[in-house]
């Protein structure tokens, strides 16, 4: 690489770096709320069109939910100021890490590897099986 | 130091985006910027460049080889030369646009541009590392053989990517319609990066619309339908590398556990699968079509359609 190509890529760097940081202090992410019981069935709704779902289990900060819809499990876990949602088995979520109050559940995807959802308790013991 | 369009607009990118945040934080334009989105999309602009740097020379060489086996000679100093360009270099983005999202092999490369769920000057800004790898650069090629100078093809190329940048924007609503119905405006090109399926696999064109129209991929920004950006199955990551490399890195992982139906999973529509077990941008689009019925708003499985199957 060039003296001239470096000074370029170098400005350009620290031109990246002041405009990240003035997206910071603008403070303009999108508004996003805790998720209640209503808006995560509006969300699974949307992600999952079609699918019925058996229960939901709401995180306690509003972060994320987890559901249950015949074999499969459907998460959704806040990403920035979004979502992203994934569907897995519900065995593979059953058995998903739990401490701490923290379910750590391995969506086994490249691009959105892991959620992590804090729960009072994990696996319902109801719907285990 | 290369003094291409791209990098003579490059304050122009820097002066805009601060404006649209400076604007958005005062309430003046509609803009979110997420800090980490933002700096994702900022660091796969500045990495886009130096990847570039790997292939330019491949794609510098192929392009002076194929020139030098041309039809015509045609002038770099014509008007003429200059206007015919203008035209098939943009119907040749057009064509290198819908092949990166129909077939995955081409979308392994070009799905990082599509990966942020905003839609702002620096969602323009997210570019490809792996561009010339995936070899789309070669469709240029025609340009050459035909007689175009490569100089004059990288200018044209430079001139449509500048072209692209300003329409990635909620600032500006619509252009006036006579401007709407020739040009590629940011109601168009926020359809193209919308994730509801009325939109999906549309508007694929750099500076004129009217290829879309006449090769059947328009779609009219619905006032019932407000745009989703992002993809299908969203990122779930910041990490810049999965970023980059993710879907390749799929692509290679279903390779390896299906090898029988590696052409379908390397050259099929993104989301194909062996089994059927996933979904293509067709195949949501004609559920959202079928569970809705007719009328625009209930075409969009993202607002609630009834489907048969969930996005997997």
């Amino acid at each position: 690489m060039g003296d001239e190509a470096l000074i370029q890529f170098a400005l350009s760097a620290a031109a990246v770096a002041a405009l990240i940081a003035l997206a910071a202090w603008a403070k303009i992410a999108r508004p996003v709320g805790p998720l209640d019981d209503a808006r995560a069935r509006a969300l699974l709704a949307e992600e999952f069109p079609g699918r019925s779902v058996d229960a939901v289990w709401i995180a306690s900060d509003g972060a994320g939910a987890l559901a249950r819809s015949g074999g499969m499990a459907l998460v959704i876990c806040r990403f920035g100021d979004g979502f992203v949602a994934r569907q897995i088995p519900w065995a593979q979520a059953v058995s998903s890490s739990f401490r701490d109050g923290r379910l750590s559940v391995d969506l086994a995807d490249i691009a959105a590897p892991r959620a992590t959802l804090s729960l009072p308790s994990w696996p319902p013991k109801n719907l285990a099986a | 130091m290369k003094l291409d369009p791209v990098t003579l607009a490059t304050p122009l990118f820097i002066i805009t985006i601060i404006l649209e945040i400076v604007a958005a934080r005062l309430g003046k334009a509609r803009a979110n910027y997420e800090p980490r989105d933002t700096a994702v999309s900022l660091v796969m602009g500045l990495g886009s460049t130096m990847s570039g740097v790997f292939t330019a020379g491949v794609v510098a060489a192929s392009t002076v080889w194929v020139y030098q086996h041309r039809l015509f000679d045609i002038p770099m100093t014509a008007v003429w030369a200059w206007a015919a360009i203008f035209v098939l270099e943009d119907l040749v983005y057009y064509w290198f646009h819908r092949i990166s999202h129909e077939r995955r092999f081409w979308w392994a490369a070009h799905v990082n541009h599509h990966t942020s769920q905003h839609y702002n000057l620096s969602t323009a800004l997210r570019q490809t590392w792996t561009g010339g790898i995936a070899g789309t650069w070669s469709l240029w090629l025609a340009l050459a053989f035909l007689g175009f100078p490569p100089a004059m093809i990288a200018t044209q190329k430079g001139i449509s990517l500048v072209y692209q940048y300003w329409i990635h924007t909620e600032v500006i609503g619509r252009m006036p319609r006579w401007f709407e119905a020739v040009f590629n405006t940011p109601s168009h090109h926020r359809v193209h990066h919308a994730r509801n399926a009325v939109y999906l696999d549309r508007n694929y064109a750099g500076i004129l619309i009217v290829w879309d129209k006449l090769f059947g991929t328009f779609q009219p920004e619905l006032d019932d339908v407000p745009c989703k950006y992002g993809v299908v199955k969203n990122l779930g990551t910041f990490n810049i590398l999965r970023v980059a490399f993710h879907e390749w890195i799929a692509m290679g992982a279903d390779v390896l556990k299906h090898p029988r139906h590696a052409l379908g999973y390397v050259f099929g529509p993104p989301g194909w699968s062996h089994d059927g077990s996933r979904e293509t941008s067709a195949t949501l689009k004609a559920r959202a079509n079928v569970s809705a019925g007719v009328g625009a708003n209930a075409l969009d499985a993202g607002a609630g359609g009834q489907g048969a199957e969930a996005l997997s």
